[in-house]
């Protein structure tokens, strides 16, 4: 009951905030059944969110419904023949990649931001991806940017001082190990699932099973 | 979990363990296993020089999961190539 309260929710949330739903009538044409989650282009400047982005995609997609290639074979496989870094990858042609995993779509994601701005007391931290889903064919199918901002909260409350003191701890503490996991599998389960840019269930989605059994 | 494998390299075995023992269960209750699990902990046998463990959970893999066919067959026959190179040099 009160899963169902949150999602009804969550949708009077997102309702407000989507103007425009994308043009999804690609991405139907296509109706891919497996997506290749290939390595991601980093703008950022720290050296490992890529791969923690990577492992944070796989688990909303395969939510969705869609058989998601294992992303660290996926990237082993690429790695013995050369492939190392996203940049490349992403310049490789969509058809090739596809064809040599046997897969319907292939998502690229680039990470814009990644950081942490520190002003007086609070930290700021924000990441900022860019979707793109091409099909096997290289037509785009589905495309998309997120950008989430996270702020600690003191729990402050009472003396100013004391409240003062918790800020610069909670600061210091963002600032010493930013948080990003949280902000980033939210992004993703966001991105895919709710308002304007959600994506059309897969084959093996829960709706979708429960519809075709009645 | 993948998170802390990457974070650090020194969980690699331990987190081979716990996605094996996730999948045991998994299994045993007759759920289906998430897509590439089954593929992923191969390649964490394969990546530490284990291939016929690694052979097992890519057929698994396939089996479980149609649309992977085209690549687990691809992997296992490399697998299956790579053991007779390796006898046939000492010739």
């Amino acid at each position: 009951m009160t899963r169902l309260l949150l999602i009804f929710l969550t949708l009077i949330i997102t309702g407000c905030a989507t103007p425009t739903p994308i043009n999804l009538d690609a991405f139907n044409a296509a109706a891919p059944r497996s997506v290749l989650v290939v390595p991601v282009v980093n703008k950022s400047l720290d050296v490992d969110a890529p791969n923690y982005v990577l492992s944070a995609l796989p688990v909303p997609l395969a939510e969705k419904g869609y058989y998601v290639f294992p992303v660290h074979t996926v990237k082993f496989i690429l790695e013995q023949e050369g492939l190392y870094e996203g940049e490349q990858i992403h310049q490789q042609p969509a058809p090739a990649l596809a064809k040599m995993f046997g897969a319907d779509a292939i998502l690229y994601v680039t990470i814009n931001r990644w950081d942490a701005q520190y002003a007086f007391i609070t930290t700021t931290v924000t990441v900022q991806f860019d979707y793109k889903m091409l099909s096997r064919d290289g037509t785009e199918l589905w495309k998309a940017r997120k950008t989430l901002q996270y702020q600690p909260q003191s729990s402050g409350g009472g003396h100013p001082l004391a409240m003062l003191i918790g800020a610069a701890i909670s600061a210091a503490v963002a600032r010493a190990a930013p948080n990003y996991m949280p902000l980033t599998q939210q992004a993703n389960l966001q991105v895919f699932t709710m308002g304007a840019t959600a994506i059309p269930d897969g084959p093996y989605s829960k709706s979708r099973e429960i519809r075709s059994a009645r | 979990m993948l998170y802390q494998s990457y974070k650090d390299p020194a969980k690699v075995e331990a987190m081979r363990t716990n996605l094996e023992s996730q999948i045991l269960a998994l299994e045993s209750t007759g759920q289906r296993v998430a897509p590439g699990l089954h593929a992923e902990l191969g390649t964490l046998y394969l990546q530490s020089g284990n291939k016929g463990k690694a052979k097992a959970f890519y057929i698994k893999e396939r089996d479980t999961w149609p649309e992977s066919r085209g690549l687990m067959n691809a992997v296992i026959d490399n697998l299956d190539k790579e053991p007779k190179r390796q006898t046939e040099t000492p010739k």
